[in-house]
């Protein structure tokens, strides 16, 4: 695994960006995250949806690489997605209070035909 | 009684050296994996935090990461030698306001409190001492599982 325990990968489904995150999301690599969704935002990707089925833990610093994301797609009118949030990070955005400040789908398929 | 002891300097970077010593230390005890992931959460946000905000003048300190097997679960000690901090008084997260994004400040302390069933510090002389347990049953599981070993859904 790349990038300390993290996998980030980018495909397009129609007009959608996908980001599938592979691995751990904590303060050693949610840099990593940040940068690659705010360097899509300011390519011009107005889609963005964010798979974490393949995540086996994140930390509060993935939450503050998530929001800060979000608020940059926003002010870029693009809009950022989560889908697959399932369980440990399910419970961990849970309790962190976190789960409804994200726009988030069920499973990559369900998303991509809400979003597309 | 296993334990494992290993100290890192405040460089945010040696946050990955801690997380491969969890994972050895887990596998090698069998650690279970739902209480793996609640140690490398925790652990990750403390020493994050005491890296962070233990030196504001800055230089090079380090910080001592004690592992330990007891019966009844895991015992994770993190001592530094910063300014005195009790980590649970961590204001909790500000609510956000109705139809604002709430703010990630103090998140990672509010979910390390959910995830351990033992938060406790000590001023001891010049050092802050942390420690956390998390009850669980260890030495029961494969030795060849790992957090990896989870499958997509």
């Amino acid at each position: 695994m790349t990038n300390g325990g993290l996998n980030i990968a980018q495909s397009h489904s129609g007009q959608i960006c996908v980001v599938t995150l592979t691995g751990r999301i904590d303060n050693t690599n949610a840099t990593d995250v940040m940068s690659r969704l705010n360097t899509l935002i300011a390519s011009g990707e107005k889609n963005i949806l964010v798979d974490l089925g393949a995540v086996l833990y994140l930390t509060s610093a993935a939450f503050r690489a998530l929001l800060v994301a979000t608020d940059e797609a926003e002010r870029n009118a693009a809009r950022l997605t989560l889908c697959c949030v399932m369980g440990h990070v399910r419970e961990l955005f849970e309790m962190g209070g976190l789960l409804d400040a994200f726009t988030v789908l069920g499973s990559r398929e369900e998303a991509i035909a809400r979003l597309g | 009684m296993q334990y494992i002891k290993i100290t890192i300097s405040n460089d945010p970077a040696n946050l990955s050296v801690l997380r491969e010593t969890l994972d050895r230390f887990g596998a090698e005890q069998g650690i279970p994996s739902e209480a793996l992931i609640a140690l490398h959460v925790v652990l990750d946000e403390i020493v994050s935090n005491v890296i962070k905000f233990a030196w504001p003048e800055g230089g090079a300190h380090e910080v001592l990461v004690r592992l330990t097997v007891l019966d009844t679960g895991v015992e994770v000690e993190v001592v530094d030698d910063g300014r005195p901090y009790d980590p649970r008084e961590a204001p909790a997260p500000e609510q956000a306001a109705p139809g604002s994004r709430p703010r990630p400040g103090g998140v990672g302390i509010h979910m390390v409190k959910q995830l351990v069933d033992g938060f406790e510090y000590e001023r001891v002389g010049e050092s802050n001492c942390v420690r956390l347990t998390k009850q669980c049953i260890v030495g029961a599981r494969s030795q060849t599982e790992g957090p990896n070993d989870k499958r997509r859904a």
